[in-house]
């Protein structure tokens, strides 16, 4: 009960500095633009695809046929699955909705370590941490942090999805707003459970070291890392096993409409951040400060 | 519950291939003011920061109250410790840090509490300026507030006054006189003229070993001799041996007249200073011991 109002205080107390400082509104700036630049690209390629069909002529249904094909393709490169299960689970949503929300995910990483990276080392540089670590737990200390990261991410993800639900839910007539809301309310929770194992492994590189900028630094190292060993996994079967070793590996499971995929994925996530956690407590226990 | 409130034994501290604290053990009484001296580089802020558990000794322990610093909540609400060079939070108010710092000591009401601790240090009116804003000498004082909340029983003060101005370190030094007896204090600190006037007893290090240890009577030779500062007359330096508890005597360039005694140091004192007078001679004052500033350069 003690440690829980420890993290408590911390997780407010942060939650509150965070707001109070530039970087989030900042951030969110940066996120927002970016969401709206994709968007702006994908929305203008989309609605001149489907004039030039409509402009070609011909059959309609040969003309959405020939859509609901390309649509197809550029999913499955999106999604690098061609899995029918998936593209079926995902035709209610516009093809720019996806093509955001998985340009996103992939540039999300970079937002988290970009948010989080000094918790842990820019209090020990400064060591303003030593007035922490006398009446709290060092884990009360970095959970309490990570929460409040993890707090400002999921307002930060739900103000960009619900900019970009709502731009499709405006230029997508057959979109419908109940469709709209679950699709939300879906892609919210897959970019939460996806961002949960790269807030730990922000938290685990801020332990690591006492320099800010090396912990950033040290941050996209190990995203780069994962994300090759993903890529090396896929294009070569003899070290297909390199794959699961990568958070990056996990992503197309968590918007799956069977049980299996999607819970292997979830469950991924959550060993990936239960591992970077549990190295990051273990850290922050045994070093000095 | 034993008599001491820590306990260092044989703590060795190495960073790289240099060795901060060399098996360094000392033990300090509950209640006591004791002061670690030594030069720059003598191993005083490593064996603060083993203390306050924020470094890991490589072999060795440390008690604070009993408690192992480094056991995880162990010096929660036991020790209130001023760091040295720590920075204060930003963005943030003097009195929204101290008051999440005492809900964080699970402290019962955290915004009297740092209230009051800032009316200690004089900086009430500082409640609602940023933490960004303060001078040095302010963000000592905050610092200094952070520590006297909850009223811990034990302090760990690191250099509590420097960088202070006069007035500002006077009224620090007489807060620490104020707090002296109630708790037990440590402090660090190249003053040596504030640790003598304040400690009970000190350890002086040097290079990351202890050198000397103990009581500041004993480190400044205040039951061992006497400094009489003659201003005129000859002394007869042979005959002031006869006198009853007197063990020596020696005049130096200086013309300070340095007396080694056995026994009652009021009777030493008033038989030299009334056989002085009667062979003519005058004096300018008479001091017990010697400075602790002579100690210190003597073993370092």
């Amino acid at each position: 009960m003690e440690q829980l109002n420890e993290v408590k205080a911390i997780w407010q107390a942060e939650l509150q500095r965070a707001l109070r400082s530039a970087r989030v509104v900042v951030l969110l700036g940066l996120y927002g633009l970016f969401s709206l630049l994709v968007l702006l690209v994908v929305g203008t390629l989309s609605s001149a695809l489907s004039k030039k069909l409509a402009e070609v002529g011909g059959d309609p249904r040969a003309a959405e046929a020939a859509f609901s094909e390309g649509r197809n393709a550029i999913l499955a490169v999106l999604f690098s699955t061609g899995d029918p299960a998936i593209l079926e689970a995902l035709k209610q949503v516009p093809l720019v909705v996806l093509i955001v929300f998985k340009v996103t995910l992939f540039f999300l990483p970079a937002y988290v370590a970009l948010m989080g990276f000094d918790q842990l080392s820019g209090d020990v540089a400064n060591r303003s941490i030593r007035y922490l670590v006398v009446r709290a737990r060092r884990s009360s200390v970095l959970i309490g942090k990570l929460l409040s990261q993890a707090s400002l991410l999921l307002v930060l993800v739900m103000v960009v999805d619900l900019g970009i639900f709502l731009y499709a839910e405006i230029t997508t007539p057959t979109f419908s707003i109940s469709a709209a809301a679950v699709h939300l309310l879906k892609f919210w929770l897959a970019a939460i459970v996806f961002s949960s194992a790269y807030i730990a492994l922000t938290s685990l590189c801020s332990a690591l070291v006492r320099t800010p900028a090396v912990s950033l630094v040290l941050n996209l190292v190990a995203l780069f890392g994962f994300w090759l060993l993903d890529v090396i996994g896929a294009g070569d079967p003899s070290r297909d096993f390199l794959r699961y070793l990568s958070p990056s590996h996990y992503p197309n499971g968590l918007l799956h409409p069977s049980f299996a995929p999607f819970a292997t994925s979830v469950l991924a996530y959550g060993a990936f951040a239960i591992v970077f956690v549990g190295a990051a407590l273990l850290i922050l226990r045994e070093r000095d400060l | 519950m034993n008599d001491w409130a820590i306990e260092v034994d044989r703590a060795f501290k190495r960073f790289g291939s240099t060795v901060a604290v060399n098996h360094l053990s000392l033990k300090v009484r509950r209640g006591e003011c004791y002061g670690l001296i030594g030069p720059n580089g003598a191993g005083k802020t490593t064996t603060f920061s083993m203390m306050c558990g924020y470094l890991r000794p490589n072999q060795g322990q440390i008690r604070i109250v009993g408690k192992d610093p480094r056991k995880p909540g162990a010096l929660k609400g036991v020790v209130g410790v001023l760091p040295q060079d720590a920075a204060l939070p930003a963005p943030g108010t003097v009195g929204g840090v101290l008051t999440y710092w005492a809900r964080l000591a699970a402290l019962p009401d955290p915004e009297r509490e740092a209230k009051e601790a800032l009316q200690q240090v004089g900086l009430v009116e500082s409640w609602a300026t940023s933490t960004q804003a303060l001078s040095h000498g302010m963000a000592k004082r905050i610092s200094l507030a952070q520590a006297l909340m909850g009223a811990p029983p034990v302090l760990l003060l690191d250099e509590p006054t420097a960088g202070l101005d006069p007035r500002i370190a006077a009224q620090v030094r007489q807060l620490m006189r104020d707090l002296k007896g109630q708790r037990t204090l440590v402090v660090s600190s190249h003053n040596l003229h504030e640790l003598e006037e304040l400690c009970d007893a000190a350890a002086i290090l040097d290079r990351g070993a202890l050198v000397e240890v103990g009581s500041m009577a004993d480190l400044t030779s205040k039951s061992a001799e006497f400094r009489v500062e003659i201003a005129r007359g000859a002394v007869p330096l042979e005959e002031l041996t006869l006198i009853p508890g007197c063990v020596g005597a020696t005049l130096d360039s200086s013309g300070t007249l340095v007396v080694r005694f056995k026994g009652a140091p009021e009777e030493a004192i008033s038989g030299v200073v009334g056989f002085l007078l009667s062979r003519g001679v005058l004096i300018s004052s008479v001091t017990r011991g010697r400075k602790l500033e002579e100690r210190v350069l003597e073993v370092t």
